[in-house]
């Protein structure tokens, strides 16, 4: 709670300078719009046109924030123009790709530690995998996931978040698999635990820790896989889809109200982990 | 992998078995441009034919000639260029039929950088669009002697993104426009025609054939594949009509097939009207006096032709032939 | 498995996994071959590999920590070939490795074009100026409590966006060119490098701080002494994220306009000209490119903080 204050004093600092920045860069075409039209214009008259603008180069948040409120209470969540709507395509896309990033790190994170072949050969190559920039392998993704009899696009959507969220899932679940120290291990043994004993009984409870740690970040990591699964490569619905189009169509206020709700999702995303963290360490009994 | 391929495998299949399938792949998003085929759709004009269609929008990323090459459509829209590029690469694709008659696309300027023929291009910078439809553009500039590579006494060449703010920025003299899409965004921006030069590419004698309509060779060859596409051509080309009497009616049928709901029923409308220009002097058949122009345009490439030699068999009359019979 | 003879070494126990390993894969490779024998016989290399490769990490000691990864990459690649040769792919869907090699043999100029334009050019800068000004906001802020108890969880909220979002929006500020990648790439790093310092700098143990103060060293004597060497694993930790980072941004910049040239141009370019094998080989020069960026990082974070103990081996 002790937060609240300097958090709303740096939020009302980013407004303000955001409303100076749209006046200032929004100025521009309103004085080249004079200067086409042969009138001079006062400052007094040149800021109240920045505020208004239809296709502002910045948009001045209540402008932002009107077109926000619109495209998510303006009409049903099922209808095409909500961004209710559109969040929600980009939730199932972003779910996916967590879902089938989680069970590659864990899977991966599970063979690494009982292989010793497997880290060595593997994992030099997840450290490489993630420099690649995704980006650019996205419209690859697509091409050779619908070659393989994969049409529509949720498949290779999914295929790239899941790209970027296995990594820090792996990283953390390898760390935690490995946190037992030898004398809880010798322990197991003593009790005549074998392998997969071990691993259900001590390993994995030990690594859950770090595996919710590693979940924010993937689910993050996930949503902008979506992200850019959906804007450059075959958009056609969804967050992503928006901004293109409102890039397209040359229509800004499309653009950041998109951005606004991937934002919106983000932390809603974040804050759903999170309690469904919360909830796991209840039921495990682990102190606070 | 073994699984994925086996499905490929039986996915084929299937297409085959039902013929009566149709995957359109679309150039680019839901838009006027494709007003035919998705008013075709609505109207029952397919169902008529017993087709079951279905329509896949394009975007930045997807190139419609590589989707027909994995299999992932029965047919395609491209422009001309392109195709022909990719027939040379080794995909065997042919056209079919020509909704298009005449080429939408022109280079448009603002009238305060000085320029008013295309000599005064030179040392200027120019926003084009990739993505296979730089082909145009390439041959006109090598016709008029202008070197793109940035060197001295050419011109600069920009990647234009999906809209026109290179213009409205002034961060090109002149930019790619259609004469139904990003024209009226310029317009729209608030910037007046007489503010504008504009040089379409048809007046200029460059202009390339624009969306037709294109399968793979080798599949031409199975009659009932052929069946199928004098059908979905004859079905297509009403739908096209429908939507040239209709431009208002096919306008909205366009916005419900839109699913990213950000398109407006004003730049639809207009597109429409546009668009309906375009298609106008076309009953699907191809002319091959424009088709052999195209060809001429881009074998007149210069030093750096977009296609070396004369293509053969890239177009063929069998479906317009019958689907216009009766 | 719990079964196991308790006499039994970890040696035999593995030897014996490796056979029951063998005789499957022999078994199941001998069954798909019926079905389909091209398939048979990428498994059966992909097995045979496998084998070879557990070989060289149990008997090879030290001198298989490079060479088990680069057999596994080899494997890859090789299975890749294998599968585009015998299921016939067209080169404009996979175009295979052999083919991908021979393209970048004969346009290394383009690939140094693109390789300049968007690495030197757009992403190597955007990252500095990125990771200076996070670093000259962190030390500013250092001194108001006030202001990192706002900024930091705003600054954690931002670093989780998708700020690649932005990418239009800053291509339409800062024009076509390189300027507008790196802003693009400034933007992408900038949250992550400031969240990860501001943490750093309070990570200092309290026992040594108060030493600090027993020395009656200055604020800035501490944090230069103590506080900023003790962040310095924290603020290496995000630059390393935040390299892969500037490639993504300056490639996905490119998409929304560009000059004619540029890895971002190159790719989506050709893609559309059905240029397969260059597309692939513009991939190969990003992956070793982040690479590159990363084990630079890698290296001057073991010079730096070689006294911590995640670099004592």
């Amino acid at each position: 709670m002790r937060n609240v204050l300097p958090v709303l004093t740096v939020l009302c600092g980013i407004l303000v300078i955001w409303y100076a920045a749209a006046v200032w860069m929004n100025a521009t075409w309103v004085h080249d719009q004079a200067e086409r039209a042969g009138v001079t214009v006062t400052w007094a008259e040149v800021i109240p046109e920045t505020m208004a603008q239809e296709r502002p180069l910045l948009p001045p948040p209540h402008q932002v924030a009107a077109e926000l409120w619109q495209g998510i209470t303006g009409q049903a969540v099922t209808s095409k123009r909500s961004l209710v709507y559109h969040g929600y395509v980009t939730f199932k896309g972003t779910m996916m790709g967590f879902g089938l990033g989680i069970l590659t790190g864990v899977l991966l994170a599970m063979a690494i530690v009982r292989y010793r072949v497997v880290e060595m050969s593997v994992m030099p190559w997840a450290v490489i995998s993630q420099t690649i920039p995704i980006v650019a392998l996205a419209p690859m993704i697509i091409v050779v996931s619908s070659q393989m009899g994969l049409t529509g696009r949720d498949i290779p959507k999914a295929i790239i978040a899941a790209y970027l969220s296995f990594f820090p899932v792996l990283v953390s679940m390898v760390k935690g698999l490995r946190s037992p120290d030898q004398m809880q291990l010798d322990l197991l043994r003593t009790y005549g635990a074998g392998e997969w004993a071990t691993f259900v009984k001590l390993r994995l409870p030990a690594s859950m820790p770090y595996f919710f740690a590693s979940l924010k970040v993937a689910v993050a990591a996930s949503l902008v896989g979506t992200i850019v699964g959906e804007l450059p490569t075959g958009a056609i619905e969804g967050l992503g889809a928006r901004m293109l189009i409102g890039s397209q169509f040359g229509e800004p206020l499309i653009m950041w109200s998109a951005l606004f709700a991937a934002a919106i999702l983000a932390g809603l995303l974040i804050v759903g982990v999170g309690a469904v963290e919360r909830m796991v360490r209840l039921r495990m009994g682990v102190p606070e | 992998m073994k699984r994925l391929l086996t499905g490929a495998f039986l996915a084929a299949l299937a297409t085959g078995a039902q013929a009566e399938d149709v995957t359109l792949q679309l150039k680019w998003v839901t838009q006027a441009q494709f007003a035919g085929y998705y008013v075709a759709q609505a109207k029952g004009f397919y169902e008529e034919e017993g087709l079951n269609v279905t329509i896949l929008p394009g975007g930045p990323d997807i190139a419609p000639t590589q989707v027909i090459a994995g299999g992932g459509a029965d047919v395609v829209i491209d422009w001309m260029p392109s195709a022909l590029a990719a027939r040379e690469k080794g995909l065997a694709l042919v056209n079919i039929a020509q909704p298009f008659a005449s080429s939408g696309m022109m280079l448009t300027c603002l009238a305060e950088t000085g320029i008013t023929t295309p000599a005064d291009f030179a040392d200027k910078t120019l926003g084009v669009w990739f993505f296979g439809n730089e082909y145009p553009f390439l041959s006109w500039m090598s016709q008029l002697g202008l070197a793109t590579d940035g060197s001295a006494g050419g011109v600069t060449v920009l990647k234009q993104g999906f809209n026109v703010d290179p213009l409205l920025q002034k961060q090109a003299a002149c930019i790619s426009t259609m004469t139904y899409n990003e024209y009226w965004q310029v317009i729209d921006a608030g910037i007046t025609p007489d503010q504008l030069v504009t040089f379409k590419y048809q007046d200029m004698g460059v202009a390339t054939l624009e969306d037709g309509l294109y399968v793979m060779e080798d599949r031409l060859a199975d009659p009932a594949f052929q069946e199928t596409m004098v059908k979905f051509v004859r079905a297509s080309m009403k739908g096209w009509k429908y939507a040239e009497a209709n431009t208002d009616e096919a306008a909205m049928i366009v916005l419900e097939n839109d699913q990213t709901g950000a398109q407006t029923e004003e730049h639809q409308k207009r597109m429409m009207s546009e668009v309906a220009k375009l298609t106008a002097g076309s009953d699907g058949a191809l002319d091959v006096a424009a088709a052999e122009k195209t060809v001429a345009t881009l074998l007149a490439g210069g030093s750096d032709p977009v296609i070396t030699a004369a293509p053969t068999g890239a177009w063929t009359s069998i479906i317009t032939d019958k689907a216009l019979a009766n | 498995m719990s079964d196991k003879p308790a006499h039994w070494t970890m040696e035999t126990f593995a030897t014996i996994q490796t056979m029951k390993f063998v005789a499957g894969a022999g078994v199941g490779v001998a069954a798909v071959a019926f079905a389909d024998p091209g398939l048979a016989g990428i498994l059966g290399f992909w097995v045979i590999a496998c084998i070879i490769n557990v070989w060289v990490v149990r008997f090879l000691g030290d001198f298989s920590h490079w060479l088990a990864p680069v057999l596994f990459g080899a494997t890859v690649l090789l299975v890749w070939e294998m599968v585009v040769a015998v299921y016939a792919i067209s080169p404009v869907i996979l175009p295979a490795p052999s083919a991908i090699a021979a393209k970048i043999a004969t346009s290394l100029p383009i690939l140094w074009t693109d390789f300049a334009q968007t690495v030197l050019k757009g992403a190597i800068p955007g990252f500095l100026i990125g990771a200076s000004a996070a670093f000259v906001t962190a030390i500013l802020i250092d001194r108001s409590p006030f202001l990192q108890r706002g900024l930091l969880p705003i600054g954690n909220f931002v670093a989780a966006l998708p700020i690649v979002g932005l990418a239009p929006i800053l291509v339409m500020w800062f024009g076509f060119d390189w300027q507008s990648k790196a802003a693009v790439v400034v933007v992408m790093v900038f949250f992550p490098i400031l969240v990860n310092l501001v943490a750093g700098l309070q990570a200092s143990e309290r026992m040594q701080a108060d030493l600090m103060a027993t020395w009656g060293a200055s604020y800035w004597q501490a944090l230069w002494k103590l506080r900023l060497p003790a962040a310095m694993p924290f603020f290496f930790n995000g630059l390393k994220i935040a390299s892969t980072l500037a490639l993504i941004g300056a490639i996905v910049a490119e998409f929304f306009g560009s000059p004619v040239y540029g890895m971002g141009f190159r790719i989506s370019t050709e893609v559309g000209r059905l240029g397969l094998d260059m597309v692939w080989a513009t991939i190969a020069v990003a992956a070793l490119a982040g690479s590159a960026l990363y084990g630079l990082i890698t290296l001057i974070e073991r010079g730096v903080t070689f006294w911590h103990p995640s670099q004592r081996h």
